[in-house]
């Protein structure tokens, strides 16, 4: 009696909606011609052209580099914070919660900005650094939120239990809270991790001259310069994006 | 007597699974009507289908003469009080009672009237702004109870509506349903797995086992009558005892041969020969135990015994007693003061006895017997 | 425990915030950059007429693009919440992954899409639905659609998250007592995933007006919205008081109705708790 035909044939159009544009561009990377509305053959050749670029290598190269180290920074600050949050139920606390709620709910573009005009305000010029503290700042929440919900969903009396048969803080933390937490952390590492390698607002607003990520390059390539390359590129990314999903899809299978 | 009801050979499957096979059975009007039987018997399934949430594979359905088998539910004058009550949790108590005339356009004044009517008649009549969240488990099955007889539809079908409460306001509960009944006089519809609610409340009651109807009866016949030997065992406590037919002694009576028994005397309503394997099924109740030897009578079965279990329950004692190498539930009511009787305790040598009346013999078949 | 992440969002996020209010109220400089002393007029250059149109297009486009994906992601939604879990399994899969895409490729396949010389327009054109002149890129529609695109998984995913905790059999009930399926699906199933809807509306608003890269990338002149202006402020007439004072309202749009809404979930909680101990 719950089933609807109609809710089924929107959800079929929707996913039709969601994939036409990405099945055409990864369809166009292997199209000859310039524009994907003829086809001339079979082509490898902006493939070869995306590959010999540069740039692109440099670009991604900084991307790696700014998402493992603002994965690192923000995965330590946001499960300390958890913790934090999680235990004490202060005035204080309530304000650190603010603090981490509200980068979530403001649009890029003001963060984005605010840097750029904090940076410019204290005289730090803008480079790579700029764009791994800002990466660590907006990652923080995420991370921070994702530990949270975990921290709430575990049994704390396992803790009690090792106090019990006698050991002491350190213990605790290294031999029970830090591997049954590892999941968590690492879920959300792989999501500042991946805010961190996609996001383009924030990162072009404190980026500056010299610092390009592949974020930066891909919205120069799209304005500027040659769009079958992109193509090629963006199928690249989807394909390893596909290949990430299926990969965490079959381990958390495992786990349940 | 009006049918309310009829179901003619309905069945329903799911994937491998057949939940009902053939059934047929008629619900009179005005009846509180049961039905009974083991998780998976299939009396979930028939009440959807008489509610509209399922269709049946084959067979036809009747509402007071009216082939209701494919309409949906909305459509049915049939309403349902769900298990877990279903009741709106955005909606006040009072719009969750009005929710069915609301959909039904009915004009304000009377959407008022009737609703006062019902909290009346569920004796929740201060409870009107709160919602289901502030209410407690007996409360809402009130409020269910009252949204769907608002409606006055011909037929109330619970789902086992009591199994989410407490004993205490289970019983209180059972009583409520009772009058309501009473004071409403629409034909109920109760499916439960609990026989001791059935039997309290209902006129008839409809046994399923697997899928089948296993008899259908007042509650008085399914228990002191049982047709058959699912029946006996699921209904009260019985001791089966094994054996095949002897000899027909006199008109009605027949000598069953009990393995390792001596013959023992029954009552016979059955067509059945000599050499037919059966059961002899006997309620603990219905058996005498003492410590003195009773007076003999051809009609009477005694036979001597050892306690071997005796448990105490306050008003009664259950006790097992060996007797030729078979346990026997006997159990003993107490109406006078216990140390006045005189107790029986374990290894205690007892005479048992039971009229031939009491004890019936059932056929029995390979197929879903044990 | 809690000082390193306090401090950092103390410097990183608080003071530029801050920042932002401050400089709204300095006048501009003519060499690009802040001047000297403060002022009130660049807070009040915002509502010149110009920003009008502006403010009132980001707006509108936004409300528009919020209710197109909570008209599509309701039925998605209940659609995944009543699937079998194999069923299930897939769609979120199929759902996720252009989620987990990159979003600049995401608007880059639209802008090659709806390119004059591109498949679709080839296609409109041979059904005379469309003229060869006709430009379906570098508009207002093209960024809605775009923007409905790109927020639409926002919208899903809440309501799904509802609706799976949805009992279904409220639905049935509403069927019993004669409701049709859609009396059952507007009266029951709707109000009883508020809080995903509500959700969902906000997860896709708030992106929803600080758009950037969608009204710059598929967008013209006429469809300009409020993050292309903070952009163009900033980088191109290197106006920045002008982009501050623009952001600072942006920010206050998005924060006052949170705050709003935190304040009236907090009154009903109390009122909530009151009923409870009167009982």
């Amino acid at each position: 009696m719950r089933k609807s035909t109609f809710c089924k044939w929107v959800t079929a159009l929707v996913l039709i909606f969601l994939y036409l544009p990405i099945v055409l561009l990864v369809v166009s990377s292997f199209n000859a011609a310039r524009f994907g509305s003829d086809w001339n053959g079979f082509s490898l050749k902006w493939y070869e052209k995306l590959l010999q670029d540069t740039q692109m290598w440099e670009a991604l190269s900084n991307s790696l580099v700014i998402g493992v180290s603002a994965t690192l920074a923000s995965t330590l600050l946001g499960t300390l914070a958890a913790f934090s949050l999680h235990r004490y139920k202060t005035g204080l606390q309530k304000v650190h919660y603010s603090l981490i709620y509200t980068p979530l709910v403001m649009p890029d573009i003001l963060m984005g900005i605010s840097l750029l005009l904090f940076f410019v305000a204290i005289n730090i010029p803008l480079s790579l650094f700029t764009v791994f503290i800002a990466h660590t700042t907006f990652c923080v929440s995420y991370v921070t939120m994702v530990m949270l919900s975990k921290l709430q969903n575990f049994d704390f009396s396992v803790v009690e239990a090792a106090q019990d048969l006698g050991a002491n803080s350190w213990t605790v933390t290294k031999r029970i809270l830090l591997p049954l937490l590892a999941p968590g952390i690492v879920a959300g590492a792989l999501l500042a991790f991946t805010l961190s390698i996609d996001d383009f607002v924030i990162t072009y607003f404190v980026a500056g001259q010299g610092a390009s990520t592949l974020p930066i390059y891909i919205y120069s390539m799209i304005k500027f310069g040659s769009t079958p390359v992109v193509n090629a590129l963006s199928t690249l990314i989807l394909g390893v994006t596909f290949i990430i999903v299926i990969i965490t899809q079959a381990l958390t299978k495992e786990e349940t | 007597m009006a049918e309310s009801v009829v179901f003619e050979q309905v069945s329903k499957e799911f994937g491998q699974h057949k939940a009902l096979k053939n059934v047929s059975l008629s619900i009179h009007k005005g009846e509180f009507f049961s039905l009974l039987g083991p998780s998976g018997c299939g009396k979930t399934t028939l009440l959807r289908l008489l509610a509209g949430f399922d269709t049946p594979d084959s067979g036809k359905i009747l509402l007071d003469g009216q082939d209701i088998t494919h309409l949906p539910p909305n459509r049915r004058p049939v309403n349902t009080v769900f298990q877990s009550y279903a009741l709106f949790p955005h909606l006040t108590i009072y719009e969750n009672i009005a929710f069915g005339l609301r959909i039904a356009n009915r004009p304000e004044e009377q959407i008022q009237e009737e609703v006062e009517r019902m909290l009346q008649l569920i004796q929740m009549t201060e409870y009107t702004k709160r919602t289901p969240d502030q209410i407690s488990g007996g409360q809402k099955q009130r409020v269910a109870i009252a949204r769907a007889l608002i409606n006055k539809p011909q037929v109330l079908l619970l789902d086992e509506p009591l199994a989410a409460l407490d004993l205490k306001l289970r019983q209180k509960m059972l009583l409520d349903l009772d009058r309501i009944h009473d004071e409403v006089g629409i034909t109920f519809i109760f499916v439960t797995h609990d026989q001791t609610e059935a039997m309290a409340v209902s006129d008839r009651i409809a046994i399923l086992h697997k899928g089948e109807v296993e008899q259908i009866g007042p509650p008085v016949e399914i228990y002191e009558a049982p047709k058959s030997t699912f029946v006996a065992d699921f209904i009260g406590d019985t001791t089966f005892l094994n054996g095949h037919v002897a000899e027909p002694i006199q008109k009605d009576y027949s000598k069953v041969q009990m393995e390792r028994f001596p013959g023992v005397m029954c009552f016979n309503d059955k067509a059945l020969q000599i050499g037919d394997p059966v059961h002899l099924s006997i309620r603990p109740e219905k058996i005498h135990i003492s410590g003195d030897p009773p007076p003999t009578h051809p009609l009477i079965n005694v036979f001597q015994g050892e306690v071997e279990d005796v448990i105490y329950k306050g008003d009664h004692t259950h006790f097992g007693v060996k007797v030729h190498g078979q346990k026997i539930s006997v159990t003993q009511q107490h109406s006078r003061y216990l140390l006045d009787e005189k107790p029986i305790r374990w290894n205690d040598k007892v005479w048992i006895w039971w009229h031939a009346d009491d004890g019936f013999i059932l056929e029995r078949n390979s197929k879903g017997d044990e | 425990m809690t000082l390193p992440s306090f401090g950092w969002l103390l410097l990183f996020f608080l003071i530029p915030s801050l920042i932002i209010f401050a400089y709204a109220l300095k006048p501009e400089d003519s060499f690009g950059g802040v001047g000297e002393g403060w002022t009130f007029d660049t807070i009040l250059s915002i509502f010149d007429t110009n920003y009008f149109m502006l403010i009132w297009r980001t707006l509108w486009l936004s409300c528009l693009t919020t209710l197109f994906c909570l008209v599509l992601a309701l039925p998605v939604g209940y659609q995944l919440a009543i699937s079998k879990p194999k069923w299930r399994r897939l769609l979120l899969i199929l759902l996720v992954i252009p989620f987990w895409t990159s979003f600049l490729i995401r608007i880059f396949a639209w802008k090659t899409l709806l390119h004059p010389e591109g498949l679709f327009k080839k296609l409109l054109v041979a059904f005379h639905l469309a003229s060869p002149e006709a430009t379906l890129l570098y508009n207002s529609a093209a960024v809605l659609l775009v923007m409905v695109y790109t927020y639409l998984p926002f919208a899903v995913f809440p309501i799904y998250a509802a609706a799976s905790k949805f009992n279904f059999q409220l639905i049935e009930a509403a069927l019993d007592l004669g409701a049709s399926r859609i009396e059952a699906f507007f009266k029951v199933f709707v109000p009883g995933i508020k809080k995903g809807i509500l959700t969902a509306m906000v997860m896709v608003f708030i992106p929803a007006i600080g758009a950037y890269v969608i009204p710059d990338l598929v967008g013209g002149s006429n469809s300009e919205m409020i993050g292309n202006k903070i952009a163009q402020r900033t980088f191109n007439d290197r106006n920045l008081p002008q982009a501050s004072a623009l952001s600072a309202f942006l920010g206050l749009v998005v924060l006052i109705p949170m705050a709003l809404v935190a304040l009236w979930t907090k009154r009903s909680k109390v009122i909530e708790a009151e009923a409870r101990n009167k009982e």
